[in-house]
């Protein structure tokens, strides 16, 4: 399935992600192979809520990391909005990721040296989708609506655990992607404001229709999917070759 | 935002360790430039401080000795001649000015120069003759009547604020021999800004020595031939007298020159050592600041920004500290050789402190900003070289 493209030119994709015999190994040395990643079939239906659990080490991370295309498959094919990433060059792969997806991360990978408005910036000025006039006013929208117009000026330090994750969906949404992926967006904060962190996470993501994957263990992010799927179930590793 | 200011954002955020490294640009190039304008300015001095007359007689010794100390006023003074000497090149028909010169003590540290009008007379040869800007010459006095008179170089007047019709003397010796200011010379950038003139009879009078010698001494003679073509017989002339040796002041100078040809280049061996130093550092911090930032860097990455995006950040943050060291060691190294020449000149030095815009203060920012990017290309190679995957995670 490596190469090409799927879907119509004319008809958008049903679904907004699609992983074919997916595989992804790492060297161990000596010419051995470590096989971390088996994934015979998923596909994201467009606006779907997905919600991955499993154990750590259970290669979460590392389907993320593929569908988002910071990582290359040993084999396989991936198809993000109807494009196969997986044999883009790299600088296109890089253009695509800006434009199309959205990443938040466990630790919210805020840039410390940039005020929340330059973090939520930074998205845009690397895609170039939205036009430099707009995107002072674009991150102070997104901010405004995440509950943090008063703390535009504040820099990551100086601000809650909360309210970092929240600048860090504010990033993920600057560009306005079709397809977000969240690696355990909730696993770094205390229960309520893991609560309220999700809930405005999940509005803001079904507003605008856009297709969530979220892999975490956390029970509250698992019930709020609208699929659930087990990394165990899903991934099929031959193991070390 | 532009990468630029992502860039200044990041140095920002060290901003320690940028305040640091741009300090030590800035001392490294401000000693580089501090040290070009002061050598330059030096070697200007001695241009344009060097006198218009070929030949400088004086006592027996080195020659190099009796022109710095006679031009320049640097040197102890070289023994005396007799007054004589000046008589006959006086009367010397291939001579066409012969000008007595007679070095004294101090006042507050500035020279007596006891001469005559010739000296300050504007022969047409001259490139600059010295004019004065308040008062009049010292008066020609017969050496039975001294007048006690003085002309103060423009430095003089301007330190110690003495005016015209103010008395003075140095030391309670010298109480009974006050002299007069009757003139005030205006700058010509010389050592004459230097000194205090007066007439050989009052310095005769002043010096007890002198007083009482049948024989009126003279430090040397300047003598300027009709012809060219005579200097070479008179240097030889006078240098074959058993008491007298005459130098060339243009051989003397170039013999100074070669001096400091060699000084600048054992410095400029001090200054590459300084410049691979400063480079070293600015290379070391970026290195160091690529590898912690390998998160930042992955961060970045993952939110789309392509791998020669890094690389132009981190050669843009490089090149900003480069810039901004080099912008501040030009300026600071101008403010040191402003205050060197300064204080050089304050003892007597020949220094031309005029640090006129010059291509050199672009061009040494250029270098710097260039060795800024030299030096932040290896780091910004590693930061391109960042693995997205593997770095995404807290370090």
């Amino acid at each position: 399935m490596a190469g090409g493209t799927s879907g119509t030119a004319s008809r958008p994709p049903r679904d907004a992600v699609t992983l074919r015999g997916v595989t992804k190994a790492f060297p161990l040395g000596e010419g051995r192979m470590l096989q971390a990643l088996a994934v015979d079939h998923l596909a994201l239906p467009v606006a779907s809520r997905t919600v991955v659990r499993g154990r750590s080490g259970s290669g979460k991370t590392t389907l993320l990391n593929l569908i988002a295309g910071v990582s290359t498959p040993t084999g396989g094919s991936i198809v993000v909005g109807g494009t196969e990433i997986t044999t883009l060059p790299e600088p296109a792969r890089d253009r695509f990721r800006a434009a199309q997806i959205g990443y938040v991360f466990q630790a919210f990978n805020l840039l410390p040296a940039f005020s929340a408005l330059e973090n939520v910036m930074l998205a845009m000025t690397f895609a170039r989708v939205v036009p430099r006039g707009r995107q002072r006013a674009r991150a102070r929208e997104l901010l405004g609506r995440l509950g943090l117009g008063a703390r535009l000026g504040h820099q990551p330090a100086q601000l809650s655990r909360g309210e970092q994750q929240r600048v860090a969906i504010a990033r993920a949404l600057a560009n306005d992607p079709p397809l977000i992926l969240a690696d355990e967006p909730c696993a770094s904060l205390d229960a309520e404001t893991a609560r309220e962190v999700l809930a405005v996470f999940l509005d803001v993501c079904r507003e605008e229709a856009r297709t969530l994957l979220i892999v975490s263990h956390d029970d509250a992010v698992l019930a709020a999917g609208d699929r659930r799927l087990d990394m165990a179930e899903l991934n099929a590793p031959a193991g070390g070759a | 935002m532009t990468l630029l200011t992502i860039a200044w954002r990041d140095l920002q955020g060290r901003f320690v360790t940028s305040l640091l490294t741009t300090i030590a640009i800035g001392l490294g190039v401000g000693l580089i430039v501090a040290t070009v304008l002061l050598t330059g300015g030096i070697k200007e001095g001695f241009i344009e401080g060097a006198t218009e007359y070929s030949l400088i007689v004086g006592a027996k010794g080195s020659p190099t000795q009796l022109v710095l100390n006679v031009v320049f006023r640097m040197d102890a003074a070289p023994p005396n001649i007799p007054f004589a000497t000046y008589q006959q090149l006086q009367r010397d028909p291939r001579v066409e000015v012969a000008v007595p010169v007679a070095m004294g003590d101090a006042y507050e540290g500035f020279r007596y120069v006891a001469t005559t009008e010739a000296y300050f007379a504007p022969f047409p040869w001259r490139r600059r003759a010295l004019a004065l800007s308040a008062g009049r010459p010292f008066r020609s006095d017969a050496p039975a009547r001294p007048a006690y008179e003085a002309v103060l170089g423009a430095d003089v007047a301007r330190r110690t604020r003495l005016a015209l019709g103010d008395r003075f003397y140095d030391g309670e010796d010298m109480a009974e021999y006050p002299l007069t200011v009757v003139g005030v010379l205006r700058a010509a950038g010389t050592a004459d800004d230097r000194a205090i003139f007066i007439s050989l009879p009052s310095y005769w009078q002043m010096n007890e020595l002198a007083r009482t010698a049948a024989v009126k001494p003279l430090t040397a003679v300047l003598v300027r031939p009709k012809r060219l073509s005579d200097l070479p017989a008179l240097h030889r002339g006078w240098n074959l007298e058993p008491e007298t040796q005459a130098a060339l002041p243009s051989v003397v100078l170039l013999n100074i020159f070669n001096l400091l040809g060699l000084v600048q280049e054992v410095l400029a061996v001090v200054l590459g050592v300084v410049v691979v130093v400063v480079a070293l550092y600015l290379f070391v911090t970026m290195y160091n600041a690529a590898w912690e930032r390998r998160r930042e860097i992955a961060t970045m990455r993952a939110l789309g920004a392509r791998r020669v995006t890094i690389l132009a950040i981190v050669l843009l943050e490089s090149c900003a500290i480069a810039a901004l060291g080099g912008l501040a060691g030009i300026l600071g190294g101008h403010g040191a050789a402003y205050l060197g020449a300064h204080l050089l000149a304050g003892r007597g030095g020949p220094v031309s402190p005029a640090f006129a815009l010059s291509a050199l203060q672009p061009l040494i920012f250029a270098a710097v900003v260039v060795l800024g990017a030299l030096a932040g290309l290896l780091p910004a190679v590693l930061a391109y070289r960042t693995e997205v995957a593997e770095n995404l995670a807290a370090l």
